[in-house]
């Protein structure tokens, strides 16, 4: 089965959701608009009962008059004669009452219209037969009012009909509309049921997979931690090697400088016997020396020698600082907190001197903060900056060196700003490499300053940058962090 | 009081410029007992252990030691000097260009009596033999059929 991605998941079951909610405003509105219609059929229905009601009303008034009058046509006894009075007062009211309830329908008005006629005509006829009391009673056969009533009766009947034939149909269409509406409620049922049933699987699949995904992230960042672990003691290793490396080539470079400084002082030392010896000839006995042997031994040799301890001095102490820099990146950091106040002023009362010579002065600016760090690294690197600030003056230009230094997030900016002749940008990285410098080579050094500088920062977490332009000064910009775990240290 | 003359120095020294340099300064410092130079640890081993005149068998001696041999570690010869019964008496003096303080410390422990830096500045030593060379003289090496 393929993995969901978390937002197909979501756009499903949104969609699901939707889909579901769409699907019961429709139910809903279908099923209020089947009840409605089924209220309105019911109304009908209840209607065509009252319809019904009127036309037996009509019916049974009819007949009770009719009664009334052949019963006081046979005996005119009060009671029928009152019976007959108010039954034939009756009875129009009782068609008017139809016909107002079927006034939408033209064939019952039409019956209802004959059927006045008709009633008009009976009431009139049987009023009279009343009054007279006629012997025609006896022959009902062709009474006028006995036609009429047989004609009221017809229509009557068909009336009633009419509301049978409407009632059946409306009865039909109301249990149509029922069932419709069943029909409805289940397919909304069901399709709600669906719904609900695939909303659940896809986030019941959904959470499986991001059970399964949040699994995989753990085993991942696992062995991403020990991927990261293992690099780090592969990279502390490499260094280590390299230290070493550093370590064996420089001790092992300087056993031959031994030899060499070694035996040039003993050439110096074979050349002066040698010096005296042309000077004693030259006394005792002119023009013995030849001019090449004596300029050979009195210039010539003490100027190579010369050159050749020059040379070895600058290797020696080229050396050295290899030695110093692989046994600094050797030495282990001890974390501690610092004041950089503190600090600043120490490594400033070291420089005091130096600053004085030169007519330099060195602003610490107020509120420099504190951080964890190690304090002879720091102290190292700051000296070596402010020195080189000092020591690359412009000249003619009275030097100011400022040490400013701010906290930003996690880390703590430490910058130190000369108005000295600066460094032209495009030797900004060069000067951090070992043995390089940049400018007039006018002052002492071996070009080792900033590499180190720089070794050290590394060991501590930080970086170091320049920035500066020729005769801008420069800013030394110190990134470290504000507390240097001991894992760190140790690496 | 013993005489110096019969104390031979052993010079365990792969480098022969400054196997030259320190017999000239100890030369200069006025000692002339016998030295008896090895450029490797081997032979070094087997004159001291075996030679009819070497320490083991006969006569008092001195070893000067460099660490770094072609053939095995100056420390290694430490410990096999300072373990043998007929030998461990005998000073070793570890002249090396090494200035390691794990290497020194480890030197001491396995009993090396003095400890120099070659200096490569030449004066210094020079300087460093020379004084190694007046200490030589005044030092009291144990006679090896007095002491086992």
């Amino acid at each position: 089965m393929a993995k969901l991605s978390e937002r197909t998941a979501g756009a499903l079951v949104l969609g699901a959701v939707v889909v579901g909610f769409v699907l019961i405003l429709a139910i809903g509105l279908i099923g209020v608009a089947v009840m409605q219609r089924n209220l309105a059929y019911t109304d009908q229905v209840a209607h065509t009962y009252e319809v019904q009601n009127a036309i037996n009303d009509f019916r049974l008034l009819n007949e009770r008059m009719e009664t009334a009058r052949r019963g006081y046509l046979l005996s005119p006894e009060p009671n029928f004669a009152r019976v007959f009075e108010e039954t034939s007062l009756q009875l129009p009211g009782a068609l008017a009452r139809i016909g107002q309830l079927t006034r939408d329908n033209p064939a019952e008005q039409a019956r209802v219209a004959r059927a006045q006629a008709l009633v008009r005509d009976e009431v009139a006829a049987a009023r009279v037969s009343v009054a007279n009391r006629l012997a025609s009673a006896a022959n009902f056969a062709e009474d006028e009012v006995v036609q009429d009533i047989r004609a009221i009766r017809q229509l009557a009947h068909e009336m009633a009909e009419d509301e049978a034939k409407k009632l059946a149909h409306r009865d039909t269409e109301r249990r149509k509309a029922i069932r419709q509406l069943t029909g409805v409620i289940a397919v909304a049922g069901i399709v709600t049921f669906v719904v609900a049933v695939g909303s659940l699987w896809i986030i019941w699949r959904y959470t499986r997979d991001l059970a399964d995904s949040h699994e995989a992230l753990g085993r991942l960042n696992a062995s991403l931690e020990e991927e990261v672990s293992s690099r780090t003691a592969e990279l502390s290793r490499a260094n280590e090697e390299i230290q070493r490396f550093a370590y064996i080539v420089s001790h092992d470079l300087r056993s031959p400088l031994v030899n060499v400084m070694g035996f040039t002082s003993e050439l110096e030392a074979a050349a002066r016997p040698l010096a005296a010896l042309i000077e004693k000839a030259d006394a005792e006995a002119p023009g013995l020396v030849s001019p090449d042997a004596r300029a050979a031994v009195m210039t010539d040799l003490p100027e190579s020698l010369g050159f050749i301890r020059a040379s070895t001095q600058k290797m020696d102490r080229l050396i050295g600082a290899i030695l110093r820099l692989s046994r600094e990146g050797r030495r282990v950091l001890t974390p501690e907190p610092i004041e950089l106040a503190k600090l600043f002023e120490t490594v400033v009362a070291t420089l005091k001197h130096v600053a004085d010579d030169r007519g330099a002065e060195i602003v610490l600016a107020p509120g420099l903060p504190s951080l964890v760090s190690d304090r002879l690294a720091l102290e190292q690197i700051f000296s070596n900056l402010i020195e080189n600030a000092l020591k690359y003056l412009k000249p003619g230009r009275p030097g100011r060196i400022e040490v400013h230094a701010h906290r930003r997030g996690e880390r703590i900016i430490v910058e130190i700003a000369d108005n000295g002749r600066g460094v032209d940008p495009k030797d900004h990285a060069r000067i951090f490499d070992l043995f390089r410098r940049s400018g007039a080579q006018d002052q002492p050094g071996e070009g080792i300053g900033l590499a180190h500088v720089r070794a050290l920062g590394y060991r501590l977490g930080a970086t170091v940058t320049v920035d500066s332009a020729l005769d801008a000064g420069a800013t030394f910009r110190v990134s470290l962090p504000m507390t240097l775990s001991p894992e760190a240290a140790a690496a | 009081m013993t005489d110096t003359r019969h104390v031979s120095i052993v010079m365990i020294e792969d480098d022969e410029g400054h196997a030259r340099l320190i017999e000239r300064n100890i030369r200069r410092a006025g000692i002339m007992n016998e030295i008896r130079h090895f450029a490797d640890g081997g032979s070094a081993l087997n004159y001291l252990h075996n030679d009819e005149n070497g320490p083991a068998r006969n006569g008092p001696a001195l070893v000067l030691l460099d660490l770094n041999l072609p053939d095995m570690s100056g420390t290694d010869i430490l410990a096999d000097i300072k373990s043998s019964d007929r030998l461990r008496r005998t000073p070793v003096v570890v002249l090396t260009t090494t200035d390691d303080k794990v290497e020194i410390q480890r030197c001491y422990d396995l009993g090396c009596n003095v400890y120099i830096t070659k200096p490569v500045n030449y004066e210094s030593f020079a300087d460093a033999i020379r004084q190694l060379g007046l200490f030589l003289s005044v030092i009291q090496v144990p006679d090896v059929e007095g002491g086992a």
